[in-house]
């Protein structure tokens, strides 16, 4: 047990000290992506995990990141205000849509964030004066925290870091309370849950709040982070990448949605020279994970930890009752 | 007036009839496996890639590369359903996620085996026809007619046929189906093949009409999705409807405002759909 967690501090520290560690752009700038889409992974997981999956999270992201810009470059508001702006109104859209749209359920309510995605990206394209069409919006300022303008890399790292580190403890809670709770009966049997009072639509309707705050937030870090957003970052296939690590990683826990993160964001960074390998790569490991590990790493993790070690103990039972028998 | 409103009718019948094809398999694939096929697409595009292999490099007769094409991408889909899908008939989510799994892989190795970049095969019918003042390009009249030649075939096969029997059997209640004898296995692998062929024979007709490249299939998968979800997931006259109602839609909306803006109401209708009749306009309800 102190091994384990000498182990686990000294990882925590390697994480908070990998920009200085590597000293090194491309890797720091690897490392704030992989923190960056931790957070739309979390709120992902969030869906996921009342199995309402939604297609539009690349799209609510993308409201974030044009609301940071717009903000910043066109009514000159400071970093902050809009940086907040951009999670509320990713909660916003969840608030306005949430009650209609969360009434659709599995496949439909799939398909349904699917076609509302894809119409917020045909707004970004298509309202050109606004949104500045295909080419996007450009020159965003950087994030500036308390009069700090997070020029450097590594700062941008830790801050990062520090939003994706909050969004996990945040969904930690939730799912410690009775919320979580209901979350998970209402995935498993909504009937028996609504049949003992649960409302069940308003805890949706909650949850869904939730999620699409952290996916504007994820936007608005990216539009300060990388200081220019075009349409075509946000369409549903960013979506599917944060259903991607969710899978990879394992939904049975927001660990999973992070360790999805890790093994998934670096790969066409590492892999730029060679798109076409990384893309059939990514298709091959999903099918393997959704054939032969359905739960993901973390599933991997716990049967290690649980399963094996009660079958070697229930082997060490059986040999001992062998040998008394003899 | 008259000559526009014609011409927006025209290209929305042929606009329509594409359509058709790419959602007749999508919705049959819903109908009897309840997968969600997001690797239509996929085999739209391979069913092109086969045209500008066979006609393109190697100089085949047109139709006769068609046929062929057609049917390998028929054994493709086959293939991947009794591989890959198999295992997860009727869990919807997951079945899904491991279509768009294998979208992904098929995209990458298209990429690999035939580059990124978008190629084009010379046209084998050239020309337009003007009736009465409106213009119908030959290639349309082409690709319509052969289009809609296999939708009668594929409406007599599912009426009268004995597997189109199975297929609507299973589609509607597969235990009592199976009680009639009928394995369910292999009509999936036959839903699922012919399914994946109706997509690569749009993809083939329209292989000398557009550009061809590994991810041609975004958008047709994206129109099929559109027309299925108006007609009613699993409905079969439902894609039909969906399909002439996209058509007529996009012509009409693209004349008069542009392309994106059709797409956007094209998507508009769909979440009004889904919020106030899921079924579809043709689908029963669940």
């Amino acid at each position: 047990m102190t091994m384990r967690s000498v182990l686990l501090a000294l990882g925590f520290v390697a994480i908070v000290v990998w920009p200085f560690l590597v000293d090194n752009t491309f890797y720091t700038h690897i490392g704030v992506s992989v923190w960056m889409f931790t957070i739309l992974a979390l709120s992902m997981n969030l869906m996921l995990r009342m199995g309402q999956l939604s297609l539009a999270h690349g799209a609510i992201m993308g409201l974030g990141a044009y609301t940071a810009a717009l903000l910043m470059l066109r009514l000159d508001v400071p970093f902050l205000p809009a940086f907040i702006c951009s999670g509320l109104v990713g909660a916003l859209v969840a608030a306005i849509t949430g009650p209609v749209m969360l009434r659709v359920k599995g496949v439909y309510f799939v398909l349904l964030t699917f076609a509302f995605g894809e119409i917020i990206v045909l707004m970004f394209i298509d309202w050109v004066s606004l949104f500045g069409g295909h080419n996007g919006i450009f020159g965003v300022p950087r994030a500036e925290l308390f009069g700090f303008v997070l020029r450097d890399r590594s700062y941008s790292y830790l801050f990062a870091l520090g939003l994706a580190a909050l969004a996990y403890l945040i969904l930690r809670w939730i799912y410690s309370t009775e919320t979580g709770a209901v979350i998970d009966a209402l995935h498993d049997d909504e009937d028996l849950a609504r049949s003992l009072g649960v409302n069940a639509l308003g805890y949706r309707i909650g949850i869904f709040i939730v999620s699409g705050f952290m996916a504007g937030i994820a936007g608005g870090f990216y539009a300060s982070y990388f200081t220019f957003v075009t349409p075509e970052s946000f369409t549903f296939w960013t979506a599917v990448d944060a259903l991607v690590m969710n899978i990879l990683g394992g939904i049975a826990l927001p660990l999973g949605a992070v360790i999805g993160a890790v093994m998934l964001v670096p790969l066409p960074e590492l892999l730029r020279d060679s798109q076409e390998y990384q893309i059939l790569f990514y298709g091959l490991i999903l099918i393997f994970f959704l054939k032969f590990l359905p739960d993901g790493v973390v599933g991997v993790i716990k049967s290690l930890s649980t399963d094996s070690s009660r079958s070697l103990g229930k082997r060490f039972m059986k040999i001992l009752a062998w040998r008394q028998v003899k | 007036m008259l000559q526009l409103t014609i011409q927006i009718a025209v290209n929305g019948l042929t606009f329509g009839l594409i359509y058709i094809l790419m959602a007749l398999g999508f919705t049959l694939i819903f109908g009897i496996m309840r997968v969600v096929n997001f690797a239509h697409g996929e085999f739209y595009m391979v069913g092109a890639i086969g045209i500008l292999l066979l006609f393109g490099t190697l100089g085949f007769n047109y139709y006769l590369s068609i046929v062929f094409a057609v049917l390998c991408v028929g054994l493709l889909g086959v293939i991947v359903e009794r591989v890959l899908l198999r295992g997860f008939v009727g869990r919807e989510l997951n079945s899904m996620i491991m279509a768009l799994a294998v979208a992904i892989t098929l995209q990458a190795l298209a990429a690999i085996l035939f580059g990124p970049q978008e190629q084009s095969v010379a046209r084998p019918v050239t020309g337009v026809l003007q009736v009465a003042g409106v213009f119908i390009p030959r290639d349309r009249i082409v690709v319509g007619v052969i289009a809609l030649a296999v939708l009668i075939a594929f409406y007599l096969f599912l009426r009268y046929a004995r597997y189109g029997l199975a297929m609507r059997a299973v589609a509607q209640d597969p235990a009592a189906a199976a009680l009639q004898g009928i394995r369910p296995g292999f009509i999936y692998s036959l839903a699922f093949g012919v399914g994946s062929l109706l997509a690569g024979l749009a993809g083939a007709l329209m292989a000398p009409v557009y550009t061809i490249s590994p991810f041609m299939g975004d958008v047709p998968m994206m129109m099929a999705f559109i027309v299925v979800i108006l007609g009613g997931l699993g409905s079969i006259p439902g894609a039909v409807v969906g399909g002439l109602l996209l058509g007529f839609v996009e012509s009409l909306f693209s004349t008069f405002f542009g392309s994106t803006i059709a797409t956007m109401i094209a998507f508009g209708m769909v979440v009004l759909i889904l919020l106030f009749k899921p079924s579809g306009l043709m689908g029963r309800a669940q």
